[in-house]
């Protein structure tokens, strides 16, 4: 028997629980992470040509999960394909959602095949062992020549340059699913959509400094500075501008004489004094900016691999706990009566921690399959100076362990 | 060209890989409309006969009982509950009014059309007895713990401190300077519904006459429009998993009844009428007597009107007045928990929590 977010106890209820915590924030690692694969694509920095791939492959699998939070957390989900079929488009945000979500799908498959192209029709002309998915992932290419590489690169600006569009789309449509929702005090405001780009931005990042130290790590090769520091330096950027972001909200929402009555009445009440404000000033501000703020302004913790690990996760704990301050804490101000609602979250069954976990796992699989289908490994594939590598069997230039 | 140039084993050529790729998915997508041809012939079908008739839908329900998902609760097969067609309103729409999703602009000037049904609550006659909630309950069948119509009693005002005054407390004496209200609440039916305008599926809609329906089978259950309506006026039916609300009892008006809350109420505080027409109990009541909405500025256009309704009841009511009845607070607050320990209802979805 279902129990928390379905208990109809009185008339105010908060409808959406954890799920759609999860969904704003998947959807923010999306963006940020394929804007990471950008930095290489689009804006031509050589260091993360080497990062490039796997964000790609990090960014599918979270894209492909992201729905399976909304879906989970609708009560008739397999009426879903009346969003297809009759979508209220353009009118309703989520239905508008959906077109984004199919378009990014699209491209993001393009990216795919371009990204891996030259690489696996390499090994499909050079009798690697898995020849056959590697003709098949390439399409029947077999074009290793340099003109078509240099053909990819620019079919890969312009995929990628869309793609940034399309993040900024994809989670800004999500900022203003909140931000159109007039009812809830705390959401109508038109700063949503692009708080949410920033954080996607800064989680995204953070995302794939521990995906990248995790995986070298993993196959034992060495970690490499300029790629790990560099994003820490994107991370930093992005930090101070969600800093900005927030105080800008914080201005505009939380000062009963700059905005309106039920506003600063929710923020003063849910966000400052009230049942989140350990979430708000804790984890969202404290944890999720300051810390990585303080660790970067101290040189020793930030040229340690265990200072970028505390920013990096600490910044993945600030983005969720920002998707709680903004799903929960405004659906616990109430609208018509005066009370605070208490959120009920439950451990396990439907819109619980269990089903959270189980979305994670499925992005975990997908990127484990995703991983072992493309040649994404960057010692196999580049050589040191970022040339496409061209040793037989994968072995690697610095002749380490391969996995 | 390139395996075959190298003379490693001779993989199948672009030719033929494109033509396996093409072959395996077109196999994929005939099992996959196999699979689901049953379903797909059903849905058209559907669609031909949604709402043509009373019949239709009732097969409709029989065939596909989509309410019940994986959520479906143990439903109580002597309650009637096993059989949605017993007991799940049905839209008929005999006079085949349009519905419309967004654009409201479009129902405007109301009087091109043939009705405008609106309620007016003189609050001057409620006197708070919740005949209405019941009615409703009974005649549309809603859940424990839901309600569609329901009657805040609320408090206005303060207790100012009085020397002489009748309430004795640690902090001094005072005496009450408050009004009491009875304030009854229900869907708004707005003119311009934001709840109707977020909906994903369309599920939701605007009738010509003014009602905002929901055609339950659609409702893909997101919670857009809970979250979306200023008035709360919408919820889960924990029932049927689907968004539910007040619908001015469209399967009475169809027939030409009024609604189960206006002919129950006692005071005649409820009254329900068409605003076409000029001679109509409603329109002279909106023509005789300053009206009020519910936050108005919210701009949603409501159409049920107030008459008597205090400027501190009109808008968010978090300081402006107190809630005395608690069955209209949310008893899922914190204040609530303070009160009376962990008290929740039982329902039919979510069980027992403490004490019911």
């Amino acid at each position: 028997m279902p129990e928390g977010s379905l208990i109809h106890s009185g008339l105010e209820n908060v409808y959406w629980g954890l799920m759609i915590v999860t969904y704003p924030y998947i959807s923010g690692l999306v963006a940020g992470s394929f804007v990471v694969s950008s930095l290489s694509h689009v804006f031509h920095q050589k260091i993360f040509d080497k990062l490039a791939p796997l964000a790609v492959l990090v960014s599918f699998a979270l894209l492909l999960a992201a729905p399976l939070t909304v879906l989970g957390d609708a009560r008739q989900p397999t009426n879903f394909w009346e969003l297809l079929s009759r979508g209220h488009w353009p009118y309703s945000p989520i239905a508008f959602f959906i077109l984004i979500w199919m378009g990014y799908i699209v491209l993001m498959l393009f990216e795919l095949y371009f990204a891996f192209r030259a690489e696996n029709a390499r090994r499909a002309a050079a009798g690697d062992p898995r020849q056959r998915l590697h003709h098949i992932l390439a399409l029947g290419s077999r074009d290793t020549s340099e003109a078509a590489a240099a053909r990819d690169k620019r079919i890969l600006l312009i995929l990628s340059s869309l793609g940034i569009l399309m993040a900024f789309l994809f989670h800004g449509y999500i900022g203003f699913i909140f931000g159109s929702t007039k009812a809830r005090p705390l959401w109508a405001t038109p700063l949503m959509p692009v708080m949410f780009i920033v954080s996607a931005m800064v989680s995204g990042i953070a995302l794939m400094w521990v995906v990248y130290v995790l995986t070298m790590r993993y196959y034992g090769r060495p970690v490499e500075r300029p790629i790990a520091d560099g994003l820490l330096r994107y991370l930093i950027l992005f930090v101070l501008l969600d800093l900005y972001m927030d105080a800008v909200d914080f201005l505009t929402s939380a000062i009963p004489a700059y905005t309106q009555g039920p506003t600063a009445q929710g923020f003063q009440r849910i966000l400052l004094h009230g049942p989140d404000a350990g979430v708000y000033l804790g984890l969202q501000i404290g944890v999720g900016l300051f810390v990585p703020l303080v660790v970067w302004v101290i040189p020793r913790l930030r040229q340690s691999w265990i200072g970028g690990a505390v920013m990096s996760v600490a910044v993945l704990i600030g983005v969720f706990a920002m998707r709680w301050d903004v799903v929960i804490a405004g659906q616990v101000q109430s609208k018509i009566s005066q009370n605070i609602l208490v959120a009920h979250i439950p451990w396990f069954g439907f819109d619980s921690v269990q089903t959270v976990m189980g979305v994670f796992g499925v992005a975990w699989v997908v990127f484990l399959v995703l991983a072992w289908l493309f040649p994404w490994k960057p010692w196999e594939t580049l050589t040191e100076d970022g040339s496409p590598e061209r040793t037989q069997q994968g072995l690697s230039p610095q002749g380490g362990e391969s996995a | 060209m390139g395996a075959t140039q190298n003379g490693t084993s001779p993989v199948f050529g672009r030719r033929t890989a494109v033509q396996k790729l093409g072959g395996i998915s077109l196999g994929a997508a005939l099992l996959l409309l196999a699979a689901r041809g049953k379903r797909v012939y059903a849905v058209a079908a559907t669609v031909r006969h949604q709402w043509s008739g009373e019949k239709a839908q009732r097969d409709y329900y029989r065939t596909k009982p989509r309410w019940a998902s994986w959520m479906v609760p143990q439903l109580n097969v002597r309650d009637g509950w096993s059989e949605p067609t017993a007991w799940m309103a049905t839209i008929e729409n005999l006079h085949r009014l349009p519905y419309i999703h967004d654009n409201f602009n479009r129902l405007l000037p109301v009087t091109k059309l043939a009705h405008h049904w609106v309620m007016v609550i003189d609050l001057r006659k409620c006197i708070g007895c919740q005949a209405c909630v019941v009615a409703c309950k009974s005649e549309n069948n809603v859940p424990v713990g839901v309600y569609r119509t329901w009657v805040q009693v609320v408090e206005t005002g303060a207790m100012v401190p009085d020397p002489a005054g009748s309430v004795v407390t640690d902090q001094g004496r005072f005496e009450p300077n408050v009004k009491r209200f009875s304030l009854p609440r229900l869907c708004n039916h707005c003119d311009s519904p934001p709840c109707v305008e977020v909906c994903p599926v369309k599920a939701t809609f605007k009738r010509e006459d003014g009602l905002v329906l929901i055609d339950y089978p659609k409702c893909l259950g997101c919670g857009y429009c809970i979250n979306a309506c200023p008035y709360d006026a919408r919820f889960f039916n924990p029932i049927q998993q689907t968004a539910d609300k007040c619908t001015f009892c469209v399967q009475r008006l169809d027939r030409g009844l009024l609604p189960a809350c206006v002919t129950s109420c006692v005071g005649r505080a409820r009254i329900f009428g068409d605003l076409n027409d000029p001679h109509s109990a409603v329109a002279q009541l909106i023509a005789q007597y300053p009206t009020a909405h519910l936050k108005s500025t919210m701009g949603t256009k409501p159409q049920v009107y107030y008459i008597g309704l205090d400027g501190a009841l009109s808008e968010d009511g978090a300081d402006t007045f107190n809630t005395i009845y608690p069955y209209a607070v949310g008893t899922n607050t914190e204040e609530y928990d303070d009160l009376t320990g962990k008290v929740l209802l039982e329902t039919p979805s979510g069980g027992e929590r403490g004490t019911p």
